[in-house]
């Protein structure tokens, strides 16, 4: 059997110069130090102001409340997500596998105690709202999902007017005002600093802000308006006209075609073909016909054109 | 006077614009980019490397 002719490689013979690799590396270092220097001053880089919890019910009060409902009667994004937070779902799966839940909720969060109770119970205590407390937690399950189905029916007539949210209902029992305290607490900034101090006083850890606000359409309509959306190649793109992780490309190429643009698996499934495929570039060398493309394309020949032309001379 | 100082020559803050054909979409802030890597590639082909003429070159 013949060997291919991409590993039968006759040894090379002819002539060799010297090579100062650490010369040429020195040059590309201080080539790429000038540009990223130079193009730091003229462009400088992006600095969009962080979202905030307070920005957000300040700008979109009613959703900010609606958003505080869901996390109390377990309907938001969160509540429902699995794991890594919760085991309300499966999560995301890779076929049969249940890879998420094999994990098991590693950062676990209970959005009724994380985004509401907590908060609220830390908040220098009001009459009002610790009688609202004080109801909520001596009530049983039953009586807790009736107050929430009552608030939940009457809040498509939500109303917010002079940092009041109200609702049509008097059988919600301590649920209003939990909502408008939540909403108020929100509104001062304090929301924003008992969300990231749950996991200690110094800490960079906005995973409970970041949840609270995704679980919202105000984060994601601002995504949108930036270009930032998975559905808008958004992996790619940076705030502002900067150019953005434009070797993402194919990373987010998948999202964008079906069946990864209607999956609820995309995530899992998108990571799974770029796994494949980069254990395919490794093993170029060893699969026949896409290691002859250097071959048949002869760029070789093209870089190398003097030695080759003196060959052919 | 520190925000002036460290303010940038080209403000790129303003709202981005987008190349949208089909379903690609890419910001001509990342489409520049691509081309400028594609058109450094291809000098980088064709250009003489440097100082080729003057090294000798040994059995």
């Amino acid at each position: 059997m013949s060997e291919s002719p991409d590993v039968k490689v006759a040894p090379w013979t002819g002539p060799q110069r010297p090579y100062d690799i650490l010369k040429e590396g020195t040059i590309a270092l201080v080539v790429v130090a000038i540009l990223t220097i130079g193009l730091a001053i003229v462009f400088s880089s992006p600095d969009d102001p962080q979202v905030t919890v307070q920005q957000w019910s300040t700008k979109a009060p009613i959703d900010f409340a609606q958003t505080a409902l869901s996390e109390l009667n377990g309907t938001s994004g969160t509540a429902q997500y699995g794991a890594p937070y919760n085991t309300a779902s499966p999560g995301q799966k890779l076929g049969p596998f249940t890879l998420a839940k094999w994990l098991g909720a590693t950062i676990p969060v209970n959005t009724v105690r994380d985004f509401v109770i907590d908060p609220l119970t830390d908040q220098p205590p009001t009459p009002t709202l610790s009688a609202a407390l004080a109801q909520w937690k001596g009530a049983g399950a039953g009586q807790r999902t009736a107050w929430l189905d009552a608030y939940t029916k009457a809040s498509s007539k939500m109303t917010f007017a002079n940092g009041t949210v109200s609702v049509p209902t008097t059988a919600a029992g301590p649920v209003p005002v939990m909502i408008n305290s939540l909403e108020q607490m929100a509104r001062s900034g304090a929301l924003d600093q008992a969300l990231v101090t749950q996991s200690g006083f110094y800490t960079s850890n906005y995973t409970l802000p970041l949840l609270f606000l995704a679980d919202g359409s105000y984060l994601g309509d601002l995504a949108q308006q930036r270009h930032l959306l998975g559905s808008q190649w958004g992996m790619m793109n940076e705030t502002g006209s900067y150019p953005g992780q434009a070797w993402l490309w194919l990373y987010t190429f998948w999202y964008q075609i079906p069946p990864f643009s209607t999956s609820t698996n995309a995530d899992v499934e998108v990571s799974a073909v770029m796994a494949l495929l980069s254990v395919l570039l490794l093993l170029v060398p060893f699969i026949p016909g896409l290691r002859s493309i250097p071959r048949w394309t002869r760029v070789y020949r093209l870089i190398w054109r003097d030695h080759y032309r003196s060959q052919s001379a | 006077m520190a925000e002036t100082l460290l303010a940038a020559l080209v403000s790129l803050d303003g709202t981005g614009h987008y190349f949208h054909w089909h379903w690609i979409d890419i910001s001509y802030a990342n489409l520049t980019v691509i081309i400028l890597m594609v058109v450094v590639f291809v000098v980088a082909l064709f250009l003489p490397f440097p100082g080729r003429r003057n090294k000798k070159e040994t059995r």
